[in-house]
Order: C-alpha cells, then sequence, then structure tokens
C-alpha cells in the first residue's frame, strides 16, 4: 500500500488549530465595556454611556460635553442671568430683543412645535411658572398662587404665535410672553451633546440627562436598552430596545412638585387653566429628535388622557404612552408592540394608530 | 420462514449484544456528573471499528444505544435522546476519521475523537432541548476532559483487545 | 499510537485550556459598586470614572476610591481600620465593610439590566 507523505498533513491541522484559536479569542471579547461618566449639568445629573470608545478618547468627549452642556444651560437659563433671560428682558421692555443665531433657532424651533401642539407646549408662560414657585432650584413650599392672580395671567395668554423671529430680532406682541424652555432646552441640549459627540466620531452612546435621554448606535452587538421607571412605585414598568437613533423622554408629575394641604402641585402647568395638568401621572414619548421628543412629552401630558392622539399625530411623534391619575396605561398599538412590560399591567386603553 | 443470516450480522449481533451488555453494568455505577460514564462500552465501537469497519461499528453504536434503551427502561425519555445523540456525533466523526490519508489514526485516535464527539454531541442536545441555561457552558471543558481522559483509556484498551492494527474500511 | 494520534492528542491537548479559559473567567468583569449605609437603600454606582465617594455613617464620613474597575476604603472614622486594611476589591462579589460606621460596599458584576433608565 503506498504511503502518502504525512507532512501534508500538518499544514492542514495548523490552520485548523490556528483558526479555533482565533474563534476562541474572539468569542471572549464577548464582554465589551461601556464606558460611563456622570457630571452636573442642567441642574441634573448628565449620565454618559459610550460604547466602543478607547478610555482616552471617551474622556475627552466627556469632558467636551460637559463643558458644552454648562454654557447651554447658563445661555437658556430661564431665570438666572443668561441670553434668555436678556431676551426675556428685552421683550418685556421694549416688544423686542436682539439675539445670537443659536438662541433665534432655539425659539423658532420652541414656537414650531408649540403651534404643532396647539399651545399645549406652551414656551411663553414663564410668568405663570414662576408664579408657581417654579422658578428656583429648591422646590416651593406652597401655599399655591391665588386663584385671580393665575385667572389674571391666564388671560393675558401669551402665545408663541405672538412671537416673530427674524433677522437677529425676536419681535413680541404681547407683553406677557416671558420664554421658559424648561420643556424644551433639555432636549435641545441633548441633541446638540448627540452632535458633538458625533462630530468626534463616536457612534454609540445614551446622553442622558436626568431621565430623559437620547441614544445612538447599539450596545456592541445588541441594541440599547431602556428601562422606563413606574411612575408611582420604585422600579421599571417597562422597557424597550432602542433601533438606532432614538430619544426617550418622559414627563411626570413627581418630577418637580409640593404638596399643599394634601394635593400636590406640580410644574406642568396647562397654559388654557393657569394650574398643573391634572388628569395625566405620565406622558413618556420615543421620538429622533430630543427636543420634540421633550416639547411633546409635555404637551401630551397637558393633552391627557383623551386628547393625546390627535395631537401626537400633529407633533408627529410615533410612540406615546400616558398613565392616567387612576393608574391606565394608554398607548397607541405601534408603542405596545415595542414594549416590554415587566409585569401585565392592570388596565391598558389602546388609542388608534398614530 | 426462516430469515437468512450473514456472517456478518451475525458479527454485529454478538458485538452488539457485548456492547449492550456492558452499557447496562456500567449504567449501575453512579456517574460523578451528569453526563460523565466511563463509556466502556465504547471501547467495542472502536474495537469493531479497527476490525470489521466502519458500518459495522455504526451498526453496533446504534443497536446498543437502541436496544440499552428499550432494556433499560429509557427508550424515548430525554436520557435516550443524549445517547442518540451523543452516538450519532460519534459515528459521524468515526466516518470523517476513517477517511484521513496515509496510516491514518489508531485506536487511540479513532476512541478519543469518539469520545469527544459523543460529549459534545450530548451537550448540544442537552443545551438546546433540555437546559439552554447559559451557566452550563462551564460544564463543558470539565465534560471534554472526562471524554479525554476516558477516550484515551478505551483506545488503549481497544488497542490491546483488538488483534488487527488495521485502518478502517467502510 | 499513530502519528496521526499524536498530532491529535497535542491539538486536543493544547485546545482544552482554551476553552476553560473562555468558559470559566467569562465573569463579566466587575461593572458596578453598590454602597449601602446603614438601613438606607443600597446604592449602585458605575465604576467608571476613577473618583472618591463620600459616605456619611453614624460615627463620621468614610472615603471610598473608585479606581481601575476597583475599589476600596480609602478612610474611616472607625478606631481599627479594618476596612481600610481590607484593600482593593477586585472581582465581582468581593465584599468590604465598616461595621462601627455601617458602610458595606460591594462589587457586582452582573450585567445590568437596562443600559440606562428613562423617568
Amino acid at each position: 500500500m503506498p504511503r502518502p507523505a504525512l507532512p501534508q498533513l500538518y499544514p492542514l491541522l495548523r490552520t485548523l488549530t490556528l483558526a479555533l484559536v482565533c474563534l476562541l479569542a474572539a468569542c471572549n471579547r464577548a464582554g465589551d465595556p461601556v464606558y460611563r461618566d456622570q457630571f452636573f449639568a442642567f441642574g441634573t445629573l448628565i449620565d454618559l454611556s459610550l460604547h466602543g470608545v478607547d478610555t482616552p478618547r471617551a474622556e475627552q468627549a466627556s469632558r467636551a460635553l460637559e463643558q458644552a452642556f454648562t454654557q447651554m444651560h447658563s445661555d437658556w437659563h430661564a431665570w438666572q442671568p443668561g441670553a434668555l433671560q436678556q431676551a426675556n428682558a428685552g421683550l418685556a421692555a421694549h416688544g423686542q430683543a436682539s439675539v445670537d443665531p443659536a438662541m433665534a433657532a432655539l425659539i423658532q424651533e420652541a414656537n414650531r412645535l408649540s403651534t404643532l401642539s396647539n399651545g399645549l407646549f406652551n414656551p411663553v408662560i414663564g410668568r405663570l411658572v414662576a408664579l408657581w414657585g417654579f422658578h428656583n432650584d429648591e422646590p416651593p413650599q406652597g401655599p399655591p398662587p391665588a386663584a385671580d392672580r393665575i385667572r389674571q395671567l391666564v388671560e393675558q395668554a401669551p402665545a408663541s404665535t405672538d412671537v416673530r423671529v427674524d433677522d437677529g430680532q425676536i419681535r413680541s406682541r404681547n407683553p406677557a410672553v416671558r420664554y421658559d424652555l424648561g420643556a424644551f432646552a433639555k432636549g435641545h441640549a441633548i441633541d446638540r451633546g448627540i452632535e458633538q459627540l458625533e462630530e468626534l466620531g463616536i457612534q454609540n452612546a445614551i446622553i442622558n440627562a436626568g431621565g430623559d435621554l437620547r441614544a445612538i448606535g447599539r450596545h456592541g452587538n445588541r441594541p440599547w436598552r431602556i428601562g422606563i421607571r413606574d411612575p408611582r412605585k420604585p422600579g421599571v414598568l417597562a422597557s424597550i430596545e432602542l433601533a438606532g437613533d432614538e430619544s426617550v423622554f418622559t414627563s411626570g408629575d413627581y418630577e418637580r412638585f409640593y404638596e399643599h394641604e394634601g394635593r400636590r402641585y406640580h410644574h406642568i402647568i396647562d397654559p388654557r387653566s393657569g394650574y398643573p395638568a391634572g388628569a395625566t401621572v405620565s406622558a413618556t414619548v420615543i421620538h429622533p429628535v430630543a427636543a420634540t421628543a421633550d416639547a411633546a412629552a409635555t404637551a401630551l401630558f397637558v393633552a391627557g388622557p383623551d386628547a393625546w392622539p390627535a395631537i401626537a399625530r400633529q407633533m408627529g411623534v410615533k410612540y406615546v404612552m400616558l398613565v392616567d391619575r387612576e393608574g391606565r396605561i394608554h398607548l397607541n398599538p405601534a408603542m405596545q408592540a415595542r414594549l416590554k412590560f415587566e409585569s401585565e399591567p392592570e388596565a391598558i386603553v389602546m388609542s388608534e394608530a398614530l | 420462514m426462516q430469515i437468512q443470516t450473514t456472517a456478518e450480522d451475525q458479527r454485529i449481533a454478538w458485538l452488539a449484544a457485548l456492547a449492550i451488555t456492558i452499557h447496562i453494568l456500567e449504567s449501575a455505577f453512579p456517574s460523578p456528573l451528569p453526563g460523565i460514564k466511563p463509556g466502556l462500552a465504547n471501547v467495542i465501537t472502536i474495537v469493531v471499528l479497527v476490525q470489521f469497519g466502519w458500518r459495522s461499528a455504526a451498526w453496533v453504536s446504534l443497536l446498543r444505544v437502541l436496544c440499552g434503551s428499550l432494556l433499560l427502561g429509557t427508550f424515548l425519555t430525554p436520557t435516550f435522546l443524549l445517547s442518540l445523540g451523543g452516538a450519532v456525533c460519534s459515528i459521524a466523526i468515526l466516518w470523517l476519521a476513517c477517511r484521513l490519508p496515509g496510516r491514518g489514526f489508531g485506536p487511540v485516535g479513532f476512541s478519543l475523537l469518539a469520545a469527544l464527539a459523543h460529549m459534545t454531541g450530548q451537550f448540544t442536545i442537552a443545551w438546546l432541548l433540555f437546559i439552554p441555561h447559559p451557566a452550563l457552558w462551564r460544564l463543558f471543558p470539565v465534560l471534554l476532559t472526562a471524554a479525554l481522559l476516558f477516550g484515551t483509556v478505551g483506545g488503549i484498551i481497544a488497542g490491546g483487545i483488538s488483534t488487527r492494527q488495521r485502518q478502517c474500511s467502510t | 499510537m499513530t502519528r496521526a494520534d499524536r498530532v491529535l492528542m497535542a491539538i486536543v491537548l493544547c485546545t482544552l485550556p482554551l476553552l476553560y479559559l473562555h468558559f470559566w473567567t467569562d465573569q463579566e468583569p466587575a461593572t458596578v459598586l453598590r454602597m449601602q449605609v446603614a438601613d438606607m437603600d443600597p446604592t449602585v454606582t458605575p465604576l467608571t470614572p476613577d473618583r472618591h465617594v463620600q459616605l456619611a455613617g453614624p460615627i463620621g464620613e468614610s472615603i471610598i476610591e473608585i479606581r481601575a474597575g476597583q475599589a476600596r476604603f480609602l478612610d474611616s472614622p472607625c478606631p481599627g481600620k479594618v476596612c481600610v486594611h481590607s484593600g482593593w476589591l477586585r472581582e465581582a462579589g468581593q465584599l468590604a465593610a465598616c461595621l462601627p460606621n455601617r458602610i458595606s460596599i460591594q462589587l457586582l458584576g452582573n450585567r445590568p439590566r437596562f443600559d440606562a433608565i428613562n423617568f
């Protein structure tokens, strides 16, 4: 029997071994860590998650974001000295003010979203918000403001449609207009932050500013997983896997509030009544653009369990969850398909498709 | 009517019987970990492979699993599926191993391959069908180590038993 | 044993340790630090960035140092400083405690279920 040379076996075996070793080595990278950092800005804790970025670059990005956020917070502050305050002062005194391009863009966008929300997101009710005591870092103590004072401000009816922006100038025909971008500025800042990260070449990140977040990319080989907190008890109500570039924003009556004589007064004022919107406990919105999600969460909170679908449609929002006073969960079908509830909710109200 | 049996049929039959007997005896021993058996019956399979070829070995192996399970009362139970899965994998590997050019593997090599394939097959079935728990994978290297040990020892024994050392023919 | 047998044996002997390495050290490196003061709810905090954390307990302030994915008691107001001497926590599951000050810290390695919480 002929004996073929055995050495032709060895290259094959060597290759196989090498392949096997490489395979095992590759499998070992399953635990790619996520870089996490936190810093304070916008009156809250900003939590940054970066994936697939080496630590020096991640630290650099984090410092850059911190600076940017601090600057934006100061510029857009609703009641402390800054660019927005100056603009408000000009509007109050002369009915007009000059603004730099960044501020102009911010105000225009806020106005646009306000219109789309039929004014339920109202960025110019700064006086009303201040009246309720929410223009302070500390939560107010109460008691709530006098009813006729509230009525007075409501009747003045400042609306974003009172304001015109052109050529570096904003003009208002209603002296009651005072910009408070609390329901919008954080989202806008997060959008700028994400842009900055993308400019630095980072493609997988979450910027979470005090619970409201925008994510891009993925966590390695799986999507980012977000838990949505239950508005009334500790723990997570539902979770969702994000697809690509998405923001998750929730407006809740538990964020800034005070209690007086057994009643809770929170900071999401219904511009129509002048009182905190009463029918909703929390409103969660998922949308690519954080600024839109921010404004929409507020608008839908104010709209309440009955009116939210129409407003959501107008604002172009596709995924909404709202929890009402009775604890019922309102959703649209697309949102229900994506959410995974931790435990079977007691009552779900499904809207029609958005 | 009388069924005509060939000499090969008879050979396979008594070899299978031997394997089954060993299998049953082995099942009386407690195993330290689930899935770890000395696999002494596999020695028979390897002896058959080396002396009579792959086909006979395949028959013996499958008959052992089938009849063993019927006699032990584990037919169509999870145990049976595990055994069957392991047996199928080891038979398949042996077929491949027979294809090696040149002098090829000896009984130790065959036995080692068969044992590793058997254990891997069992583990995969256990993981896919019964315990898809990620922690199960921690057991895998341990099981393979046992397969390495018992496979090598079994191969040495098989080499000692078989009267011929020749490459298997299909 | 034939040549092929020997080669096979060599391959198996080389591969097996790798499998142990892969399946046995797949513990996630510790990712978070769980800190508990007395009876309060524990807080869980990530192990990046490097920093000092001050925890106020009944007898004073303990300082926890977090560095390079590890944690330790840097200082504590207790007399014996056992907690400080216990050194660095390096692996998930390891725990150090200052009993007089009722503070415990533990490295946890579970992959957190969620990347972020929205509220």
